[in-house]
């Protein structure tokens, strides 16, 4: 019993000064955004690899998602004489929740995961104590520039995420189950409100981006200098971001009713 | 610190006092103390696990020692004081033991990089300070290459000349004997010894290549037991103390007297 009550008081600590680290290591990336130099070379190029190169990725699996959605929903529908709203339905769907948590698993499994890992691999070759030997911030020079990489690329791959759902909703609701054009979209535009769905969603996607660039750089640049070390923090990095998407999900939509 | 001769070194450049250091139950120093001359090779030894490495990142303060203080022309690394330590690690340049060049850059780039961050220099300048570092460590025309492209002994150069290219007053070494063949050994020692001698750089050197460093050293460091023994390699060479003895084996003297003779001889 004595052992148990140490144990979870370890942890306990471990988590509480988990958390005080991040949000230091938060606070200094929030320094360097506030001060020159901007590295705005570095953050396009993080841009183009967290961003560009993840949206196949994102449009692919936003058109099956809205695919499916399209195929459920209609199903249901139908049950209740209501296909005509597969339009909401799917548009709904996707821009309120699907869209913002599905893009930020997606990219914390592929943007998120390999920062963790780039990072982790330059901590174990001691090219970060180099840039420290040579009086530059690790934080500033590697870390902020992917962070946010991610934070910027989030609202924008959401936003693809959710436009390819939509056409694949649109392609099986149109196409395969034979519902008319103009039903979809009018229904899809007449209960889609700008303010409380589109500016929720892009809101949610910023903070999920937010959340991803900073637990996957935070993880990089404390991993241990091993091999065991880079893949423990690439996997931690899947696993925390993943769980404060879902988490901090809940609590926007509780709080705010996005 | 024990010295061999019992003197302390003269205007020493980079003061370690009585440092202790602890990896979780681990002690690598116990009360370490050693100076380290201005203008002068000292080359810090000892066995796997001693703590050489361990010594020069403390140096560099890219670690803190648990007491104790290291101060580098007078700027104390081992303080909390973040301008202090950058202050002073704008005297220190420091060759990592596999170059820890940036290898998503060109080797021109990742020299150019201090110069980028540090000063106001354009293109042109930086381009030509850049081309004599890596010429002064005899690199030419690898500009463009990547790290991963280069050998060895080529990468311990780049990163050699990456060290050096803000003029740092001194520049650390950890283990840049290590895996090379004897050529490139034979390359890098005298690039030390010519960097020494024509910027008149003080050079703290890990190593465990025991024909290098008495080759090398103006001051040997022996680290044993947490502690250290200094003193430059004649005196180590004739000592019978058992510890000294015992790491730098029967050749020492050997090593001594061949150097001492090619110094005669030029």
């Amino acid at each position: 019993m004595k052992a148990l009550v140490a144990r979870l008081g370890r942890a306990c600590i471990g988590f509480v000064s988990g958390l005080g680290a991040i949000t230091r290591f938060a606070g200094a990336i929030g320094v360097v955004v506030l001060t020159r130099p901007w590295r705005f070379r570095s953050l396009s190029r993080q841009l183009y690899d967290a961003g560009a190169l993840s949206f196949v990725l994102i449009s692919a699996s936003g058109m099956t998602v809205g695919m499916v959605l399209a195929l459920q929903g209609y199903n249901t529908l139908t049950r209740f004489g209501a296909e005509s709203s597969l339009g909401a339905v799917v548009g709904l769907s996707l821009i309120r929740e699907l869209g913002p948590v599905l893009t930020a698993l997606l990219v914390t499994g592929r943007a998120g995961s390999a920062k963790a890992a780039e990072i982790g691999a330059m901590v174990t070759t001691e090219q970060l104590d180099g840039l420290r030997m040579m009086s530059i911030d690790p934080v500033d020079y590697v870390a902020t520039p992917r962070a946010l990489a991610i934070f910027f690329a989030m609202p924008l791959l959401t936003a693809f995420f959710i436009l390819f759902g939509i056409l694949g909703g649109y392609l099986v609701g149109v196409n395969f189950l034979g519902l008319d054009s103009g039903t979809y979209l009018a229904s899809l535009e007449t209960s889609v409100d700008f303010r409380d769905d589109i500016v929720a969603a892009f809101l949610k996607a910023g903070i999920f981006g937010m959340l991803v660039g900073l637990i996957s750089t935070y993880r990089g640049t404390t991993c241990t200098p091993t091999t065991e070390g880079v893949s423990a923090a690439t996997t931690s990095t899947v696993v925390t971001a993943s769980v404060c998407i879902l988490v901090s999900d809940y609590v926007i939509t509780a709080l705010w009713g996005v | 610190m024990s010295r061999v001769n019992g003197s302390g070194s003269q205007d020493p450049h980079v003061e370690v006092s009585r440092v202790r250091l602890r990896f979780g139950s681990r002690e690598v120093f116990r009360d370490l103390s050693c100076d380290f001359p201005r203008g002068a090779i000292s080359i810090v030894m000892g066995g796997s696990g001693a703590g050489k490495s361990t010594l020069l990142r403390l140096i560099g303060g890219l670690l803190r020692p648990d007491a104790g203080e290291i101060t580098v022309g007078g700027d104390r690394t081992s303080g909390t004081s973040p301008a202090e330590v950058l202050r002073a690690r704008r005297r220190l340049g420091m060759l990592f033991q596999n170059g820890a060049l940036l290898d998503s850059m060109s080797i021109f780039e990742n020299v150019a990089l201090p110069l980028r961050e540090h000063t106001e220099n354009g293109e042109a300048e930086i381009a030509e300070r850049v081309s004599a570092r890596l010429a002064s460590v005899g690199l030419e025309g690898v500009e463009a290459l990547l790290p991963r492209e280069l050998s060895g002994g080529m990468l311990r150069r780049a990163a050699l000349a990456r060290a050096i290219v803000m003029d740092p007053e001194i520049v650390l070494c950890d283990e840049p004997f290590s895996g090379l063949d004897p050529p490139n050994v034979a390359r890098i020692e005298e690039l030390l010894r010519d960097l020494n001698r024509s910027r008149g750089l003080t050079l703290i050197v890990s190593s465990h290549h025991i024909a290098s460093s008495l080759r090398l050293a103006d001051q040997l460091v022996l680290l044993q037991g947490g502690a250290s023994i200094c003193g430059d390699p004649g005196e180590l060479s004739e000592s019978h103390d058992p510890r000294i003895t015992e790491f730098l084996g029967a050749d020492a003297r050997a090593h001594v007297a061949l150097r001492a003779a090619a110094e005669a001889k030029a």
